[in-house]
């Protein structure tokens, strides 16, 4: 597949190596010199300097073979115009990044369709929704459904109190007789690790299970952890990503959103009517004390400020609030979260890079998932008939070491398969893979 | 990503692909294996042998290390594989030589091997008729493999190197800045490999056209495409003595020396790609001029007729600046203004991008802009003077580079006439020697001009020189960048 992506920024940069990871073929146009022969030593693209504005710039990246035209620059006006020029050029699939925090519903989705961006990807948005989607499930650092609840993927990041810490993966296979869970990855520092029956596990690893229903619990158990009902949120910081976060959460739960301008606060306060808005700075610690920290369920930092989430969020570790989530503009930092006792460390524009990939995808899987610091993706396949995967048992298939099959779906029935299990055409598998392998993994189900 | 992870230098993965390198060298060895069963020759072990051998070494260090096979290279990796890579490559290259008996003395065969790898083309041997056709092909193998570069080879056929592959192309290929023609570097590895062997086929069925037997003609297709100089013969091509065959020699050493993405352009119907290249209308400006103070030249001094001395001027013109270095006469007969042109010439090179070596045309002439753009700036300090090539400004690092790469040039040259002379060869011949190994020309000047060998010289020398023709080929920085603490330490 051919694809241009304008602006190397972050969420450019990080796209154009999911991608080239795969194979595609990359074309990477930034007006920025340094910032171009810098990618062009470490990713396998073709880099153009120029203005993707500018319709000869366009050509010379050869947009009428263009399968996909990705325009993620820092300003979206520039980003429609690329898209809505581009698609004129030839592009046969625009997408377009947003950076406004006003919620496309589907109805702006079809204006922007009618003037050439087929997807606008707004990382704001994306972002908030993230932040929401681990608020809902406390005790993981990490959560996707599948199969509309059926089957669940989750983190957990493991203490001493978990029965499995110091076991081998064999070892620890007792604790499930009926095989409704297993675990599929875990994260050490910012390794990935494929767990194998001889793998230890250690503290402060993130295991990423996936189980049935009915067995979460069961999890949980075995992990030493559980399931906290979370009432009082407080979000550090009236960013876009904060308000929008404060307005989806205002209404299920008690959010104190603390912002440090003044003018602003007031504005927030006239615009979020169930939110608390305090006008405080986030560094001082007394004011964050007056306004009840120790009380809080859950405590997200959002503010423009990297260093000042991460510890704001330690801050309120040491007051006993048992979800932190932090929002990092330096990628290099998500790495660190759990390492220092963060929960979760959220960044915009890998959440934005990983949506537009997976947007890539659809048509192709059914579904797909990102894990946060994990170069892994989670993809359901419907098995085709005749595809490579119904002709072996499990162990025979031959299947990619960066990958491997962790749950498969038969009609109503779930399975957590092993070795000897064998795949029939309309299963739906769910496979989990490193990125650099999915090309690979997608021929299985064709 | 994280400081913690790993070791600052992965010897697994170096080894792994050092194996990989080996095992296609070995591949490539049984080339030679028709060659010697159809001319009878008895060198079938001996090839056979030198084969097995090399696969086997491969093999044993691709599969000890295959933990590391898919591992990630990074710049450091990147120069010791190249450097290694060539350096192992000539070691096992000389199995056929010394196996055979051709060459039984080690150094002279290391200088044979590197030479050919380098596509150098000098040669110490005397007498290369009485040599089994078989190792013939091998020595034009090797050049062929090393023209294009045995790790852009790797790149396009096999599906490793996929993510640190670019550290090993920039770190391979010559020339100041790198064009990919394709977003995917095995795809552009592909298309330069295509056009290499395409180049190497259509010479072949020229040569062959012109009179020449099918085994001269796919060893001299081997040498020019490569820009190697290899003949099958002990006089060079001037033993056919055939206008045609000159003709055909002097067009593919001319596009061999042309900057490969012009070619690929100029397949691709893209002209404005090549109008706007700067470097190939001064690469033929530079031939024109050069031929027209060589002819008269040569008139003067020889008593030649005009038509004789047109011919065998373009001819060692073209063939000098290629840095192929066939022969069809001898230069230093034409006295010495043509013995001088003809050593300066040996320094510019041909395009980057292109199978030549030498110092590259697009340098110089990014030397000469700069200079110029010196004096503008004397008169107007703050004036931003852009550098401009092919329409575009040259970033001013790279220009920083060209010139750390210049002066490192100036030492090198200057270092190793005094080591050549610490051997005890005399100061011309000491010139010629290292000018024509460091660009990987063939003949010098002096003792080891056109029509002699270096088959007198100091075991000593003939390996300092083969170390040369590397520095050489891998542009000086890829090699010697071993010799410096940075690569051994983290900071």
């Amino acid at each position: 597949m051919k694809i241009i992506i304008a602006g190397a920024g972050e969420v450019g940069y990080h796209l154009a190596s999911m991608l080239a990871d795969e194979e595609q073929d990359i074309y990477l146009v930034d007006r920025n010199e340094d910032r171009l022969s810098y990618i062009q030593s470490k990713i396998d693209v073709f880099t153009i300097r120029g203005d993707a504005k500018s319709i000869s710039v366009l050509n010379e990246a050869k947009i009428k073979d263009c399968d996909l035209l990705i325009a993620v620059t820092s300003n979206e006006e520039t980003n429609f115009l690329i898209c809505v020029l581009g698609k004129k050029l030839g592009a046969k699939r625009t997408i377009a990044r947003f950076t406004n925090s006003e919620i496309i519903d589907f109805g702006k989705k079809q204006i922007f369709e009618e003037i050439g961006i087929d997807e606008v990807i707004s990382p704001v948005e994306l972002a908030s929704k993230e932040i929401i989607r681990l608020i809902r499930q406390s005790a993981f650092t990490d959560d996707f459904e599948f199969e509309g609840g059926r089957l669940s993927v989750f983190g957990i990041a493991l203490d001493e109190n978990s029965l499995i810490v110091n076991k081998t993966i064999k070892e620890s296979a007792y604790l499930n007789p009926n095989l409704t869970f297993k675990p599929i990855a875990l994260l050490r520092g910012d390794q990935t690790i494929i767990p194998k029956g001889d793998t230890v596990l250690q503290t402060r690893d993130i295991v990423y299970f996936i189980a049935t229903k009915e067995s979460i619990n069961q999890v949980l158990n075995i992990c030493g952890k559980q399931c906290f009902p979370i009432r009082n949120i407080m979000i550090l910081g009236g960013s876009k990503i904060g308000v929008l976060t404060a307005k989806l959460l205002q209404q299920n739960f008690n959010v104190v959103l603390i912002e440090r301008d003044k003018q602003r606060s007031i504005a927030l306060a006239e615009q979020l009517k169930k939110t608390l808005v305090v006008n405080a700075d986030g560094r001082d610690v007394t004011s964050l004390e007056e306004e009840g920290i120790e009380n809080m369920d859950a405590f997200i930092a959002a503010t423009a400020d990297s260093e000042m989430n991460i510890m704001s969020c330690l801050v309120a570790k040491s007051y006993g609030v048992k979800k932190t989530i932090a929002g990092v503009e330096n990628i290099n930092y998500i790495n660190l979260s759990h390492n220092i006792g963060i929960d979760t460390l959220i960044n915009k524009k890998i959440i934005a890079a990983s949506n537009i990939f997976r947007y890539i995808r659809k048509g192709q899987v059914s579904a797909i998932a990102n894990l946060h610091g994990v170069d892994a993706e989670i993809i359901e396949f419907v098995v085709a008939p005749g595809s490579r995967v119904t002709q072996k048992s499990i162990r025979d298939l031959d299947f990619p070491k960066e990958a491997h099959i962790a749950a498969v779906v038969r009609g109503m029935e779930t399975f957590i398969p092993l070795g000897e299990f064998e795949i029939v055409n309309g299963d739906k598998v769910i496979v989990f893979s490193l990125t650099q392998a999915i090309h690979k993994i997608e021929k299985y189900f064709q | 990503m994280s400081p913690r992870s790993g070791k600052m230098i992965n010897a697994g993965v170096v080894v792994n692909i050092l194996g990989t390198l080996t095992f296609i060298n070995g591949m490539m060895m049984l080339l030679a294996l028709p060659f010697a069963i159809i001319y009878g020759d008895k060198d079938i072990w001996a090839i056979l042998g030198s084969a097995s051998i090399t696969m086997a070494a491969g093999a044993i260090m691709y599969f000890t290390t295959k933990s590391n096979t898919n591992a990630e290279i990074k710049k450091r990796e990147g120069f010791l594989i190249v450097t290694l890579g060539w350096l192992t490559m000539s070691l096992f290259g000389t199995l056929p030589y010394m196996l055979s008996g051709a060459i039984p003395n080690f150094a002279d065969a290391l200088f044979e091997t590197v030479s050919g790898f380098t596509t150098t083309g000098a040669s110490i041997l005397d007498n290369i008729e009485a040599q089994p056709h078989s190792i013939l092909f091998w020595r034009s193998t090797t050049q062929w493999i090393g023209g294009m570069g045995i790790i852009v080879l790797t790149i396009a056929i096999l599906p490793l190197l996929g993510i640190g592959g670019m550290e090993l192309f920039v770190a391979e290929s010559p020339g100041p800045t790198k064009d990919k023609i394709h977003p995917r570097i095995k795809e552009t590895a592909k298309r330069l490999w295509a056009i290499y062997m395409a180049l190497t086929l259509i010479e072949t069925v020229m040569l062959m056209l012109c009179g020449m037997s099918f085994f001269d003609a796919i060893n001299h297709s081997f040498a020019t495409i490569s820009t190697g100089g290899f003949s099958t013969k002990q006089a060079s091509v001037a033993f056919y003595d055939s206008v045609w065959i000159e003709m055909v020699i002097i067009l593919f050493m001319f596009l061999s020396g042309t900057n490969f993405t012009v070619l690929y352009f100029l397949l691709k119907g893209r002209k404005e790609k090549i109008e706007n290249n700067d470097e190939f209308r001064w690469y033929v400006g530079w031939i024109l001029i050069l031929g027209a103070l060589i002819v008269p030249a040569i008139v003067v001094s020889s008593g030649e007729p005009i038509g004789m001395a047109l011919r065998q001027g373009f001819f060692q013109v073209v063939s000098i600046v290629t840095t192929t270095g066939f022969a069809t006469a001898d230069y230093q007969l034409w006295g010495s203004f043509a013995t001088m042109l003809f050593f300066l010439m040996m320094f510019s090179g041909a395009s980057a991008g292109s199978t030549s070596g030498g110092f590259k045309i697009v340098r110089i002439v990014l030397l000469i802009k700069n200079g110029l753009a010196e004096f503008k700036r004397r008169l107007h300090p703050r004036a931003v003077i852009p550098i401009m090539m092919n329409r575009s400004s040259v970033p001013s690092t790279i220009i920083d580079n060209l010139l750390a790469f210049t002066i490192l040039y100036v030492v090198v040259f200057v270092v190793s006439i005094l080591v050549m002379t610490a051997l005890n060869m005399d100061f011309m011949t000491a010139m010629g020697a290292v000018a024509t190994s460091l660009n990987n020309v063939g003949p010098g000047v002096g003792a080891v001009g056109p029509a002699n060998s270096f088959s007198q010289i100091h075991d000593g020398a003939k390996v300092f020189l083969a170390f040369l023709m590397l520095l050489g080929r891998l542009e000086l920085f890829t090699v010697l960048i071993l010799f410096t603490p940075y690569l051994w330490k983290r900071y």
